[in-house]
């Protein structure tokens, strides 16, 4: 712990104990923010020079190796066991007034929560990039546009102000809409518009609560659109310049323009609104049930380096925005409808398996899809769990859920990001999507056969492999506060097993299909790209502290307030 | 003897290395060097795991990096209680989780305030266990070497057995249930890939998806066994200090608190553990699996029979068995019940079968039976002492089976049937109508066999008998009269089929010039050229055979392991002699259990069964089969019973026409529900926004038109400017939802 107080840094403003400036100095954030954005600039030179298409292709992924380098300074730096007067404590943190007016700074930091997601989106960016080497059609607005959305999704990451975070959120479906509009498949336009107008309607609710919450807090004296003080106000955490927490500020709010006396005098009603305010912008982008129809179809009109992006990283922002704003902004009405948020993770994790068995003989990245929204469904158990109402459960059990949840999403980004590559390979060589086309590959492709077999294990989540670590972590976490679901849940686990092995059949065992007698087995830069993937995924598998250990102090933090009876 | 203890962790890291090797090393393209590899270091490995018994059994422990003494608790009291206390309640009391010998543990990661500590944990029960499983997987290495010679893929198959036997081993020596369970998923999906090895056949594949989905029926039950253990416990680390599940205070706890649905934390808990056991173990309701198993290579059929995954189950329920005990009783009643009833319920069905490999393996389903029985009247050391016995003399007969099965397909209409379907050829070649007086033309196999078979029958002096009769004896002394009258039961049939299974294979007139001809329901024309290159190999191989004349060889590299196995099979006993002489009672010393008391009644009940099975199937079959197209005796008899058992009792049918169809009607439902009633739903909002962006249009065109045309015609020119970047119409919408998301803002704001 350090003392509370106040710092004086780098000559900007002075930082609270909880947040912490980078150590040399160096704004590694921005820097790492900055590195795909500058890409994109290398890329439109090389439009402007007419370099060859293959080199943009071989030149841009390679580029994405700057920001994985980038974030390697960035974990290196990173003190996972740091903590400061009731929270992990923010690092790296850069803070500079930006927008004097409505108080918006521009404020980036990680912390443990975000950390791994900063890892994983530098690691799947080069998969993707290594995915779309097949691409011949406007390659150079391709790659722009990877590089594009890896930066959105890093500044939604990094960014600790709503401002700043509401627009990395916004446009992080600029590129992917593109991505999908001009590259995707046949259903391209409908899956494009859906996704684009369902995430955006979604996040409406939030914008606007966000102004509700400007102008309380502006009543109550510190107008600010920071989300770490709002979090610290949210949970009861001393904060300078304002008293009480958010509920009460929100209700004295309320009061003031009179719209308390009109819906009446429950200050949890008013959190409640803006539990679902937050709760729906993000459970859609999570995909979860009913708000997942999107995905089975983003996921498989999409090209393949958009179906990576977008199951491996961009599902996880929305369970990075409960961890970020919903818990700790309104845990009163988090806990109040934990039991709701459980019981829809419950039904996604069991549609989501039963969707994917649905599609054992059809599409196989529609397969791949529907097993994503199944194991995001444990990542939504293990948030709602963590939430819930106190019974037994120790502070240990909340923490544990949501560590595992953090594993969980590690582990389902590298190893569907894998299946979707490789889904994609077997396109290129192939030309079908269909699972009902293929059979006895293991005979011409082992390798290849290897290969899918493993990530397909590690995606349903076999001892060994790092999902399995998520999951088990999720269901010891979850069986403290939520048992009857978690038990329910495991449905889950049997069906998506089954939906995949099926699969793995229908593509590679059987009598081989002659059509297929001459099909290419993985080649040396393929496995340069899958193995390392598979190898993290086996190093977790086995070892999985150096991920859990990023997030443990921080969500250990955060979920302390859920030990109490919240709501009255 | 601390270099033992001290390594321990090799044992099961040896066999790894050399699945790793001969997986990711250019080794793999030799099948002889990749077989030999795996087989040295499953060697090094077994003299580890013997030499840690040694250790272990003279007492020795690691306690930090000091090799101390322990105090080997049943030693002294033996002779002092001698055989007058055989009280049941006294000796389920008596039940003392035994002292580690070796426990490293390291920090594997954070959960919130504390951590989860992953580890080594080796006791006498295991070190026993490591000790069988290096033994008889070895033997199974060394056999796989000339029974897969003729595959293509044969290094393939050395790398899965050898991680299958690594996680066999490390389940074992897992200091704590996540461990443990997460080495016994590992050993699922090494059943998957070998059940599943001859992946051309759909037989196989199938059989493969099936084991694996139905051990994970039980497997994630027993998750959440674990995980309500944990959440009970605060860690799932073996042992009785304060924190570690076996702590006395902690199971008097559960035993006594009730939870929400009424049962015991304890019965709970246990209850869930158990149903890992139920499928792993192949235990009623969850045995489909296993007969089905039956698909992969004969070596894979050994090692999952007896030395690895089966043996798992019941090696759990005896991990875990002070949680069963801390309930009222409850818990260890269902085991009971469920034990007795798979044993009888499997002896019966394996009387009616004609395939050789499933003989043994409902054999297998029964043998469990008896042990998960036994655990669930509070035997431990006998369903211990059982399993170790079982694993030696089960291998044995599986790898003689396929040592026939080999010589069975060199025949000459096997061989020809081979060209056409090799499928149909090998279930020919299993058949054991189409079997018999291989006495003679397979000696080595032939007595090798005989020793399995009298240990399986239970005779004296063979290990069978001796385990046998200490699971009877303890269901006799218990007073547990139902399990032992079904068991009894269970223990003739097993004589009997064995006999009548014996005598079919080896005695009388060889019946393969005329063979059942095994009747392929998945023929096609295409199956037969996926299996084409594996035809060729085997091709070769018949050709080799009938140039030189021979049809039946025994492959001296396939009889020493029979050979090495027998010699467990006949001298098992002499591990656990029931009487107070020097070396008798040796396990329950080892194990530091209370010794069970040898009982001259019961020995002569468990005789008298065994000899009369054998009686029965000897006469019984004597005269039948002059030909294999002739019905079976007991066909004849009871036509409609014969039948039922056949075709084991269409349990798998039931389940096809009820649990499986099901599934696939919820997944349609599922499936339904998105595209009709939840995209339906997305689609008709927005074609109601659409509608309402439309009627907005015409009131904005027909009544506000003048003003805003300039901006409108500047949105439209943008528009179609945008829409040749080809960006359809998103923007459009875009511009309504924000037009409505303001409106609503006004309204939230200023006139609520």
């Amino acid at each position: 712990m350090r003392s509370p107080g106040c710092r004086v840094t780098g000559g900007f403003m002075s930082l609270p104990s909880y947040l912490i400036p980078s150590p040399d100095g160096m704004p590694w954030l921005t820097l790492l923010l900055l590195s795909p954005l500058l890409g994109i600039a290398l890329v439109g030179l090389a439009g402007w020079l007419r370099m060859d298409d293959r080199l943009v292709r071989i030149g841009a992924t390679a580029w994405m190796g700057v920001p994985l380098a980038l974030a390697m300074v960035v974990w290196a730096l990173f003190e996972p066991d740091a903590a400061a007067a009731g929270q992990g404590a923010v690092q790296l943190v850069e803070k500079m007034p930006w927008i004097r007016a409505v108080r918006v700074d521009y404020f980036l930091g990680v912390d443990g929560l975000s950390m791994a997601l900063v890892l994983l989106t530098v690691v799947m960016a080069p998969v993707a990039g290594m995915a779309s080497m097949g691409v011949t059609d406007r390659v150079k607005a391709h790659y722009a546009l990877l590089l594009l959305l890896e930066a959105a999704m890093l500044g939604y990451f990094l960014a600790l102000d709503f401002f700043f975070f509401f627009i990395f959120w916004e446009f992080s479906l600029v590129p992917a809409f593109f991505l999908i509009q001009n590259w995707g498949r046949d259903n391209r336009r409908y899956a494009a518009f859906k996704f684009f107008i369902y995430t955006m309607a979604g996040s409406l609710g939030m914008l606007l609560l966000f102004q509700v919450i400007y102008l309380a807090m502006r009543y109550a004296g510190l107008p600010t659109f920071n989300l770490v003080d709002l979090g610290r106000i949210g949970q009861g955490l001393p904060v300078e310049g304002v008293t009480g927490t958010l509920r009460e500020i929100i209700f004295a709010y309320m009061d003031h323009l009179g719209v308390a006396n009109v819906l009446g005098r429950y200050p949890l009603l008013y959190t409640s609104i803006a539990f679902w305010a937050i709760f729906i912008a993000f459970a859609i982008k999570l995909a979860v049930w009913p708000f997942h129809t999107w995905l089975p179809d983003a996921y498989t009109e999409a090209p393949i380096a958009g179906s990576i992006l977008l199951s491996a990283v961009m599902s996880k922002m929305g369970a990075y925005g409960m961890l970020r704003i919903m818990l700790p902004l309104v845990p009163d009405a988090s806990q109040y409808f934990a039991p709701v948020m459980g019981g829809l993770a419950l039904i996604g994790i069991v549609a989501g398996a039963f969707g994917a068995l649905a599609n054992t003989g059809g599409d196989i990245k529609r397969l791949i899809a529907y097993t994503s929204i199944n194991h995001m469904g444990y990542v939504m158990l293990a948030i709602a769990a963590a939430a819930a109402m106190p019974g037994m459960a120790s502070l240990d059990s909340r923490a544990i859920a949501l560590n595992g949840a953090v594993m969980q999403m590690v582990a389902h980004g590298l190893s569907t990001g894998a299946l979707f590559y490789l889904a994609g390979l077997l396109y290129l060589r192939s030309g079908s999507w269909s699972l009902s086309d293929f059979g006895g590959l293991r005979v011409v492709a082992p390798a290849f056969a290897g290969v899918m077999g493993t990530a397909m294990f590690a995606n349903l989540g076999l001892p060994g492999l790092a999902g399995f670590v998520g999951e088990f972590f999720i269901f010891r976490g979850a069986w403290a506060t939520l048992p009857l679901f978690t038990g329910l849940a495991v449905i889950g686990l049997i069906v998506t097993a089954l939906a995949l092995l099926l699969m793995f059949q229908r593509i590679f065992l059987g009598s081989l299909n002659d059509r297929w007698d001459r099909l290419a087995d993985l080649r040396p830069g393929e496995m340069g790209v899958l193995l390392p993937l598979l190898a993290i995924l086996l190093v977790l598998g086995v070892y999985p502290a150096p991920i859990m250990e990023l997030g443990n102090v921080a969500v250990t933090e955060l979920v302390a307030i859920f030990q109490q009876v919240l709501h009255t | 003897m601390a270099f033992f203890l001290q390594y321990a962790w090799l044992i099961p890291a040896l066999p790894l290395l050399g699945c790793v090797l001969i997986t990711f090393t250019p080794l793999r393209q030799s099948k002889v060097a990749s077989g030999w590899t795996t087989i040295g270091l499953m060697a090094l490995a077994t003299l580890l795991a013997v030499g840690l018994l040694a250790a272990s059994a003279q007492g020795f422990a690691l306690r930090d990096g000091q090799l101390v003494t322990l105090e080997l608790a049943g030693h002294g009291e033996a002779d002092a209680h001698g055989e007058a206390t055989t009280h049941s309640e006294k000796s389920k009391e008596a039940f003392a989780f035994p002292e580690p010998n070796v426990v490293q543990r390291f920090v594997w990661a954070p959960t919130g305030t504390t951590s989860f500590a992953m580890g080594i944990y080796v006791d006498t029960p295991v070190a026993a266990l490591l000790a069988m499983v290096t033994i008889t997987s070895a033997c199974i290495h060394l056999f796989s070497l000339g029974y897969m010679a003729s595959n293509a893929r044969q290094s393939r198959f050395f790398s899965f057995i050898s991680l299958f036997t690594a996680a066999m081993l490390l389940m074992a020596m897992a200091d704590n249930l996540l461990l443990f369970f997460m080495a016994w998923e590992v050993m699922g999906l090494c059943s998957y890939l070998l059940i599943g090895f001859l992946y051309e056949r759909p037989q196989a594949y199938r059989a493969a998806i099936k084991a694996f989905i139905v051990t994970r029926i039980g497997d994630v039950l027993m998750l959440l066994g674990l995980v309500y253990l944990y959440t009970q416990a605060g860690s799932l680390a073996f042992g009785t200090a304060p924190g570690e599940i076996f702590n006395p205070e902690f199971l008097a706890r559960i035993g006594s608190e009730t939870s929400a649905v009424g049962l015991s934390h304890a019965t709970g808990i246990a209850l869930l553990i158990f149903c890992g056991t139920v499928g792993k173990s192949a235990q009623f309701p969850l045995h489909v699996w296993l007969p089905d198993a039956m698909e992969g290579p004969t070596p894979v059929s050994a090692l999952i029979h007896a030395a690895t995954m089966v043996s798992a189950g019941v090696f759990l329920l005896a991990r875990t068995f002070p949680i069963f005990e801390a309930d009222n009783g409850t818990a260890l009643a269902v085991v009971a019940f469920i034990g007795a009833f798979t044993a009888l319920f499997a002896a019966t069905i394996a009387v009616a079968q004609y395939d050789i490999k499933r003989i043994l393996a409902y054999s297998t389903l029964s043998q469990l039976g008896f042990m998960v029985a036994v655990i669930g009247i509070g035997g431990w050391v006998a369903g211990m002492f059982h399993l170790l016995a079982h694993a030696f003399f089960k291998a044995l007969l599986f790898l003689g089976s396929g040592s026939i099965i080999h010589g069975m397909e060199a025949t000459p209409r096997i061989a020809d049937l081979h060209h056409k379907d090799e499928y149909a050829a090998q279930q020919t070649a299993q058949d054991i109508r189409n079997m018999g007086g291989l006495r003679t033309r397979m000696p080595w196999t032939f007595w090798t066999y005989t020793l399995g078979f009298l240990a399986l029958a239970g005779v004296v002096p063979f290990a069978g008998f001796w385990s046998k009769d200490e699971i009877l004896a303890d269901a006799f002394k218990g007073g547990h009269w139902v399990v032992f009258t079904v068991l009894a039961v269970a223990a003739f049939l097993t004589a009997f089929y064995m006999t009548r299974q014996w005598r079919l294979v080896f005695f009388g007139a060889f019946r393969g010039e005329q063979p059942v001809v095994y009747v392929n329901p998945e023929r096609r024309s295409g199956h037969h050229k996926a299996s084409h290159a594996h035809h060729d190999d085997e091709h070769g191989h018949n050709e080799h055979h009938a140039n030189t004349g021979a049809h039946w060889h025994e492959d001296p590299l396939m009889i020493a392991p029979l050979v090495i196995l027998a010699s467990f099979a006949a001298l098992g006993g002499l591990f656990n002699l029931p009487f107070s002489i020097p070396g008798g009672h040796w396990l329950n010393d080892l194990w530091g259990q209370e010794p069970a008391s040898f009982s001259l009644l019961v020995a002569g009940i468990s005789l008298l069964i065994a000899f009369g099975g054998i009686a029965a199937g000897w006469t019984l079959y004597g005269t039948a089969f002059k030909t294999a197209q002739e019905r079976d005796p007991l066909d004849v008899r009871a036509p409609g019973v014969f039948g039922l058992l056949n075709e084991k009792y269409r349990v798998d049918e039931f389940y096809q026409a009820s649990i499986v169809r099901f599934t696939a009607l919820l997944a349609l439902a599922w499936a339904w529900l998105d595209k009709a009633i939840l995209d339906g739903i997305i689609n008709g909002i927005g074609r109601v926004t659409l509608f309402v962006g439309r009627l907005n249009f015409i009131v904005d065109d027909t009544v506000l038109n003048d003003g805003p045309d300039a901006v409108a015609d500047g949105t439209v020119a943008t528009g179609k400017r945008a829409r040749r970047l080809q960006t359809g119409k998103a923007q459009d919408y875009i511009v309504y939802v924000f037009g409505g998301a303001v409106i609503l803002a006004l309204v939230y704001l200023y006139v609520l």
